[in-house]
């Protein structure tokens, strides 16, 4: 075993890491908006809004991530293409950002769903009764405090996300985990290499785990 | 200033709540809405500003149908005060942020003005030193009382209230009646479901009696105290009496 060749190739490892939490930030960010709106969308008394939603849910809960990267690689490019009526690669950051912020946005959905549900129909009404629309209620009352309740398991599921972005090797995208084997490929050292990456994963998946931990006892009490 | 007409009202298709009810409230008059628990009292009064919806009759406010469906419910409401039997503070804002909110969300008042009419009715139910502190912070009795003042920022024309001291400890009680005493004495049109047969004695112009969704008895409190017309009024009267006279 020989770590000794890590060092040199720090910075593009980094260049990898910062590419991961690029990913992960604007996933998340995309992701739990998408999926608030999907939550209230599920919620809906409109029948046809809440079943288009449950079933996006469902159909993104039950398909592999691996296959919505792979297949967004082909398809968003064409779609986008069409849109716009232009025929530009939008590359496999882009491609790779949607199918993370449609895929978790179903997971989003269920944990934000249940916190909206776990705020008691009383702070409902009383708004209502003070002549408030469902859009200020919403964003007022019922969101501000449900994302209070939410923000550990929203994190958790974060950090969830934060793993998985390392599939995006199948589509060639130079994240940390791509980065460090290819590092290691090049150097020959291909097992401490990894070794390292998954050194660095643990680090930050469980030190963040353990943060939320504690904030979520610090929310409790 | 509130009318019913006719107005039926079932659970489920099969369980019939309100049944026939008639009623009118003019302006300035407090009447208490008073029966066993599942007459369908707290429903009556949710109905008026239609958290309750009906299903046969008309409800109306002034000149205002508050149970069609072109009637913009939200500007009905606005002039509706209610209070909850559970205050339904919201619980992430402070005091003075629960009072201003609909104000400025609603109203469109300016942060100023409505802190001001906040801090004046903060002033008035006693808790102006109070306009910081969060829900969580306050005994029910001070959440009560945050929660008319609340109602009031919007300046309604009716304040309507659900059973406003049930969830009190009893010492907490009297300071929510005064409040309410106050507000009834200043001419305000109210509705008031309550147990409290002390306010009906003593604040109230008028006393409906409900069981089983229909009102019995609508007549003033010493008719209603010294002879009730039906035999459930009399039961009712001599189980909420009782423990208060030993």
């Amino acid at each position: 075993m020989d770590f000794s060749p890590i060092v040199p190739a720090l910075p593009s490892l980094w260049e990898g890491m910062l590419l991961t939490l690029k990913l992960l930030a604007f996933s998340v960010i995309g992701g739990v908006a998408l999926g608030t709106v999907l939550a209230l969308a599920r919620l809906s008394s409109n029948k046809v809004l809440s079943l288009l939603a449950g079933f996006y849910v469902n159909y993104f809960r039950s398909i592999p991530l691996l296959l919505v990267i792979t297949w967004f690689y082909f398809v968003v490019p064409f779609i986008i293409g069409w849109i716009t009526g232009t025929n530009q690669p939008i590359g496999a950051f882009t491609s790779c950002l949607v199918a993370f912020m449609m895929f978790e946005a179903a997971y989003y959905c269920e944990i934000v769903r249940a916190g909206i549900q776990a705020i008691s129909r009383g702070q409902v009404n009383a708004a209502y009764a003070l002549g408030m629309t469902y859009g200020q209620t919403m964003r007022l009352i019922i969101l501000p405090q449900a994302f209070r309740k939410m923000t550990p398991l929203l994190l958790q599921q974060s950090i969830i996300l934060f793993q998985d972005t390392s599939l995006v090797y199948a589509v060639g995208l130079m994240d940390f985990l791509n980065s460090a084997r290819s590092q290691g490929d090049i150097t020959g050292n291909l097992h401490e290499f990894l070794l390292f990456a998954g050194l660095i994963y643990f680090i930050i998946s469980f030190g963040a785990s353990t943060l939320v931990k504690r904030l979520q006892k610090r929310l409790t009490v | 200033m509130i009318r019913f007409s006719q107005v039926n009202k079932w659970y489920d298709r099969e369980h019939h709540v309100l049944k026939h009810i008639s009623l009118e409230v003019k302006a300035g008059e407090v009447v208490v809405v008073c029966g066993p628990s599942g007459s369908g009292k707290s429903t009556l009064i949710r109905t008026i500003n239609q958290l309750e919806p009906v299903e046969e009759g008309e409800i109306w406010i002034g000149d205002v149908q508050v149970n069609n469906p072109r009637t913009n419910i939200n500007r009905v409401r606005e002039n509706v005060g209610f209070v909850f039997q559970h205050f339904n503070l919201y619980p992430h804002l402070s005091v003075l942020e629960n009072i201003t909110l609909a104000p400025m969300q609603v109203k469109k008042l300016s942060r100023a003005a409505a802190e001001e009419r906040a801090i004046a009715l903060l002033i008035k139910v006693g808790l102006a030193h109070k306009k910081d502190a969060y829900p969580a912070n306050l005994s029910g009795g001070q959440q009560q009382r945050v929660a008319i003042a609340r109602g009031l920022a919007m300046e309604p024309k009716v304040m309507l209230f659900d059973e406003p001291t049930s969830a009190l400890d009893p010492e907490m009680i009297g300071e929510v009646l005064k409040v309410m005493q106050d507000l009834a004495e200043s001419g305000m049109t109210m509705m008031v479901v309550t147990h409290e047969m002390g306010f009906a004695r003593e604040v109230a112009d008028r006393v409906l009696f409900l069981d089983h969704g229909e009102i019995l008895e609508d007549t003033t409190p010493e008719a209603f105290f010294t002879n009730p017309q039906h035999d459930r009024a009399r039961q009712f009267l001599k189980q909420v009496l009782a423990p208060m006279h030993g």
